[in-house]
């Protein structure tokens, strides 16, 4: 009797104990899924927090006085003329005149509000417009970095102001007046590369990227839809076929930086093609896509059940029609979701891009294939690297650009998995 | 098959001739060279594309003496059109120019800059004489008048005025002129302080005098002096050596070692008063200018008065600037372009 | 005509192609009784025709656009007057740049000397007359060789048997391709790795404690020697790939197994694809994160505990790649979990088990060989990843294995050497070929093993 209870304990006991560690194992794998969410959450705030500033810019609006004794001026079509006139000193007796109390012995102090290229932006105004001179225009300038950053993260300590009281009390007392204003910054998106974070953008990397990112489709598509259709459809086999199906595994697996240093090898030291340009990025990328592009295309061609194809080779179709004509467009879409994935990783690939030296620094945006370019993920690594903070904030702003291009691209392929690909 | 054949050969063909792919034209200037004139260069190169209708140069960091290499490997298209450097030309590097048929070449001092040894404001700042430097960072350091490889681990071995924290050192690879000044103007200089030094042969001299420990203390970071700056931002035991540009860039998070009880400051770096000054410049291949289109105009916008004048831009970004008279000077050179001799160098 | 006008034409010309022989066919089969009695379908002489006129034509522009520049170079140079004919190699790269530069209009020929205005002028003339002839002979070559391919179009050809061996050779090609990658990979490599160990000892390289890859540039330079043992570089690399494993294996297997066992179909819905998205954000991306978030942290908080910390210590490189590799982990356990036959988990729950004993005591068991094999190749992808250790790694190449101090990794130490440098002729450029060979061998060693224990345990329950 006795015994018999005790045994019943025992196995509520054990009871107890085992459903509290199957409690403890359930706890524990959802702490694995915090954790990795946790993850990613905190990357994201972690850039976002950095980085939409980012898009704000900040402009000082002046009412130009194109004196032309002031400028040294009297023909804008004359380039002799053009290359010696002063376009700063109108910008500094316009500010002048816009802060209270700033004389003539302020001049340092007030010419560093302004952007070093607002000069620049006033010749080419005055360049378009030859009629200006001598009139007085309201005409709107970037600000000098220091006064971006002192108004957009005055009293984050993160940020160190460069300006002394003086200065800050003049910004103050602009933006109070919106002299001095905030807006949407056109200047990241419509620019290349600057030494100045506030004319510096991402126009130049972006262009270089889609410039790459084409070379890239339109070698690895086409080659590596055609290599899937050879090794699944028409490969005897034997052991060479069983080399290169090994082989493609494998290149899949071959860590990115090994393609730089077979491009700076071969296409540059022994075909002597140019160094930092996109036609060359293109190459690299695609031989670093083609394994998984391959790979998804085979996947995508073994998934058509067998029964279609004795369907059509019932009825008498050649090899070649059974693959074009079935096999082919059935495989399609999940051929398509593969090749976008690829193009997703080439697009965000940098390391193997740093050994065919598109990390110079580069201001143009690229006009051709054979341009000196940069993209866009190396564009971040060389923000990133930068000193200044107010290019870590211009890193991070990057990065959501690029993440909204990734993130889409990769949309796409899970709509077009969901929608067009067929479940047998 | 034939068509096999004609594949085959297709093929071959194509390859050959990607292989001998015409040396294609170049209408961007490009520029190698020191990572300490990097900046300025940059800047200028910018203003340079935003002013005239050329396009922009493009730049890399190669550090002074990779650049010499690649300046000096010879003349086309292939190779670069300017070089900067923190220090002057080698004899041997303008021997290797000469042998490569790159004779003509025109040299441009282009002001001033220090070396400092830095560290982020939150560590102990150093004050340091040059000889304490190098028995901190020599490879050999005497000891009870033997030369042994250096044993000191923390700087309070060295001297115990010194913070009593490991050597770590942070400082540029061989290839950068910014080391070949340090090496020449902070360790040599201060390895002749000791009296041990007298006792050397020349060839001894340069070997002992000139080499940093290779234990771990000093660490060679690559070409980019930016990347020196963030890490030390990052950490309070280490110290780095750069130019004084990144120095003044960096101003509100770095603080400088005080060398040979000299704070370095632009006005001390530019009377030679700091111990570790050195001059910047750049070479131009002659052979170039007039293929290259706008080289020459790129000249006279580094050396303009926008640039390089008492309120140039150049000096916002901490080129010490030369003073007016010399100014001029260079502005006679860019008109003339004398080639550089080789007595001049020695 | 540009040659990308002309590509589109010729493609034109062999639709064109294509449509006279469809025609042609039909016709010839309308005699004897409709096209039941041709050999192929007429598609089938269409294409044919389409191939006999394009490729030829197509040949003949790919090998013209390819000498066209070099012919014309050197006729402008054999052009030019006596005293100007350039010397050396040199020389003549500097003239044609400065004749085009000329032609191209970036300089002005106000400025030339005449000889070379001059030759700017040949060379344009003789740029659009080389792209008119060309334009002409493939045009000429895809209607003739069209016309020819038209001709012999029979009843009794058999078109389609010709049409599909042509496609069956571009499709063999292209995967010959595949193979051609791999062998220019290891044919690179390994020709700069022999001239690496021309300069320095195999022993040094793999069993040398030391790593300081700086030598001197200059005859009468005084620097290191330069040491290439490559020991620091592979524990670095290994601290790094330890530490990222430590937080990638549990945290990616533990959600693996909730996911596969546990968590309903609406929640499966929403993490899968979350925990998918760390696979796709950029290397470069993390190595921000770690760099400007991750290791200021680490060495603020050990700071406060009173522990002396790098700032570019492993531990963050480290923990950012092991967030990087753990979907990696958890697809694959995944797959591995799902694999084990429903038969072991029905039996195990049979009698009495919980989920969890089930999952520890029959499940994890049986799939340990496939997760074992998975994570062989998260340790191949760790040690292989450059930017997170580019950006937060340090340079210095310390003998450590203390996450909190500094290491330098294979590939970072591959990024330095070659970045900005292009000589190839210095044992320092060489050695990073030499680490890239290394590297190379470890993954394809690694991927090779964990693809062989990946399929026998397939085999298993298949």
């Amino acid at each position: 009797m006795t015994d018999q209870r005790s045994q019943a304990e025992i196995v509520r006991q054990s009871l107890k104990r085992r459903y509290r560690k199957e409690r403890r194992f359930r706890a524990y794998g959802i702490l694995a899924i915090a954790i990795a969410l946790g993850a990613l959450l905190t990357l994201f705030t972690d850039i976002i927090g950095k980085g939409y500033t980012g898009f704000v810019k900040t402009t000082i609006t002046l009412e130009v006085n194109l004196d032309r004794e002031m400028m040294y001026l009297d023909d804008p079509t004359d380039e002799r003329q053009m290359k010696m006139a002063d376009f700063v000193e109108p910008l500094i007796q316009a500010l002048i005149q816009e802060i209270p109390g700033a004389t003539e012995e302020d001049r340092d102090g007030v010419r560093d509000l302004i952007n070093p290229y607002a000069s620049v932006t006033l010749r080419d105004a005055i360049k378009a417009n030859p009629g200006w001179l001598g009139t007085t225009q309201t005409m709107s300038f970037l600000t000098h970095t220091d006064v971006d950053v002192y108004v957009k993260h005055a009293g984050d300590e993160a940020y160190s102001i460069k300006l002394d009281e003086q200065q800050r009390a003049w910004v103050d007392e602009l933006l109070e007046r919106d002299v001095i204003e905030t807006s949407f910054n056109d200047v990241f998106f419509s620019g290349g590369d600057s030494r100045d974070p506030s004319k510096a953008g991402i126009l130049g990397a972006i262009v270089g990227s889609l410039l790459t990112m084409f070379v890239t489709l339109i070698l690895s598509f086409p080659i590596g839809v055609a290599a899937a259709i050879y090794l699944e459809e028409f490969a005897p086999q034997n052991r060479f076929t069983d080399f290169i199906e090994v082989n493609i595994n494998n290149l899949a697996a071959v860590p990115s930086i090994i393609f730089g240093l077979l491009g700076l090898a071969v296409f540059i030291n022994l075909f002597g093609m140019p160094r930092s340009v996109p036609t060359v990025g293109g190459l690299v990328l695609t031989l670093m896509t083609l394994p998984t592009i391959i790979i998804s295309s085979r996947a995508a061609i073994k998934s058509v059940p067998p029964s279609i194809r004795e369907a059509a080779e019932g009825i008498g179709a050649s090899r070649m029609q059974v693959v074009l004509h079935h096999v082919l467009p059935l495989a399609m879409p999940g051929m398509l979701t593969g090749s976008i994935i690829g193009m997703a990783q080439a697009l965000g690939e940098t390391a193997p891009l740093l050994l065919i030296g598109m990390v110079a620094f580069i201001v143009d945006v690229p006009d051709g294939f054979f341009d000196s370019a940069t993209v866009l993920p190396v564009q971040v690594f060389l923000w990133a690297g930068s000193p200044e903070l107010a290019f870590i904030e211009r890193a991070s702003a990057a990065i959501m650009v690029l993440l909204t291009f990734l993130i889409s691209m990769n949309a796409l392929a899970i709509w077009m998995r969901k929608r067009l690909e067929r479940r047998w | 098959m034939k068509l096999n054949k004609a594949l085959v050969t297709v093929a071959l063909a194509g390859s050959v001739a990607a292989l001998s792919a015409p040396a294609m034209a170049r209408d961007t200037i490009s520029i190698v060279g020191s990572s300490t004139v990097y900046p300025f260069a940059t800047v200028v190169a910018e203003r340079f594309g935003t002013k005239t209708d050329f396009s922009t140069p493009k730049l890399e960091s190669t550090g002074s003496g990779g650049g010499m290499k690649l300046f000096c490997q010879g003349i086309g298209t292939q190779y670069p059109d300017i070089t900067n450097a923190s220090r002057r030309m080698k004899t041997s590097e303008f021997e290797l120019c000469q042998s490569n048929g790159v004779t003509d070449i025109t040299e441009f001092r282009i002001g001033s800059d220090g070396i400092v040894i830095a560290s982020s404001k939150d560590a102990e700042n150093l004050d340091i004489t040059l000889e304490q430097l190098f028995l901190a960072l020599g490879s050999k350091v005497p000891v009870d008048g033997k030369w042994v490889a250096n044993p000191n681990k923390s700087w309070s071995d060295v001297d115990s005025s010194l913070p009593n924290k490991p050597i770590r050192v942070m400082g540029p690879p061989p290839t950068s002129g910014t080391r070949d000044s340090f090496n020449e103007l902070a360790l040599a200089a201060g390895c002749d302080a000791l009296p041990e030094a007298k006792s050397l042969s020349k060839d001894e001299h340069s070997a002992i005098c000139e080499s940093v420990r290779e234990d771990g203390a000093f660490i060679e970071a690559g070409e980019n002096d930016n990347l020196i700056v963030q890490k030390l931002i990052g950490d309070a035991a280490m110290y780095g050596v750069f130019g004084y540009s990144f120095l003044e860039e960096n101003s509100d998070r770095l603080q400088a070692a005080t060398l040979n009880g000299r704070v370095p400051t632009a006005e001390a770096i530019a009377a030679d008063e700091y111990p570790v000054a050195r001059s910047l410049f750049f070479y131009v291949k002659k052979a170039h200018i007039g293929v290259v289109p706008g080289i020459k105009d790129y000249v006279d916008e580094f050396i303009s008065g926008a640039a390089m004048g008492p309120n140039g831009y150049l000096k916002d970004v901490g080129l010490i600037v030369p003073p007016r008279a010399a100014l001029m000077d260079l502005m006679d050179k860019a008109e003339a372009m004398p080639n550089l001799t080789l007595d001049e160098l020695k | 005509m540009q040659p990308a006008n002309l590509l589109l034409l010729t493609l034109v010309l062999a639709v064109v192609a294509y449509g006279l022989g469809y025609a042609r066919s039909r016709s010839l089969a309308m005699p004897l009784g409709g096209i039941r009695h041709l050999k192929s379908l007429p598609f089938y002489y269409g294409a044919r025709a389409a191939l006999w006129s394009g490729i030829p034509a197509l040949i003949v522009l790919a090998l013209w656009a390819a000498f066209q520049g070099k012919v014309i170079q050197l006729i402008v140079i054999g052009g030019l007057p006596e005293g100007m004919i350039p010397a050396s190699e040199g020389e003549a790269s500097l003239l044609l740049s400065k004749i085009s530069n000329v032609a191209s209009g970036a300089l002005s020929p106000a400025f030339a000397e005449a000889p070379i205005a001059e030759a700017a002028e040949r060379l344009k003339a003789l740029r659009s007359q080389s792209q008119f002839l060309m334009s002409a002979l493939v045009i000429a070559v895809a209607v003739l060789a069209g016309f020819l391919g038209w001709l012999r179009i029979r009843p009794r050809l058999n078109a389609r048997a010709q049409v599909e061996s042509i496609l069956k050779w571009l499709f063999f090609s292209c995967a010959a391709l595949a193979i051609l990658t791999t062998v220019g990979i290891i044919f690179s490599v390994a020709l700069e790795t022999f001239r690496f160990f021309e300069k320095v000892p195999f022993s040094e390289f793999f069993f040398g404690s030391q790593w300081s890859p700086q030598t001197a540039l200059r005859a009468d330079q005084v620097a290191a020697e330069g040491a290439f043992g490559m020991i620091p570089l592979f524990t670095g690399t290994l601290l790094i790939s330890a530490i990222a494993m430590v937080v990638a294996v549990p945290v990616g297997l533990l959600s693996a197994i909730y996911l596969s066992e546990y968590a309903n179909k609406t929640v499966r819905g929403v993490v899968k694809p979350l925990l998918e998205m760390l696979a796709g954000i950029p290397t470069v991306v993390y190595g921000f994160f770690a760099a400007l978030t991750v290791a200021p942290f680490i060495s603020d908080l050990a700071a406060s505990l009173g522990i002396e910390a790098s700032s570019q210590s492993a531990l963050a490189a480290g923990a950012v790649m092991g967030i990087m590799i753990i979907p990696f982990v958890s697809s694959l356990s995944d797959d591995v979990i799902n694999a084990v036959p429903q038969a072991m988990r029905d039996g195990s729950l049979a009698l009495g088990a919980t989920q969890s004993e089930t999952m520890k005591k029959v499940i994890f068991p049986a799939a340990l060989p496939g997760i074992m094999g998975g994570i062989l190749l998260a340790v191949s992808r760790a040690i292989g990843e450059t930017m997170i250790v580019v950006m937060a790694a340090g340079l210095a190449a310390n003998l450590t294995a203390n996450p909190l101090e500094t290491v330098t990794t294979v590939t970072v130490q591959i990024v330095t050497l070659l970045t900005g440098d292009q000589e190839f002729d210095s044992a320092k450029t060489l050695a990073a070929f030499a680490l890239g060979a290394m590297l190379f061998l470890a993954t394809l060693l690694l991927n090779v093993i964990a693809l062989k224990i990946v399929r026998k345990y397939r085999e298993q329950y298949d």
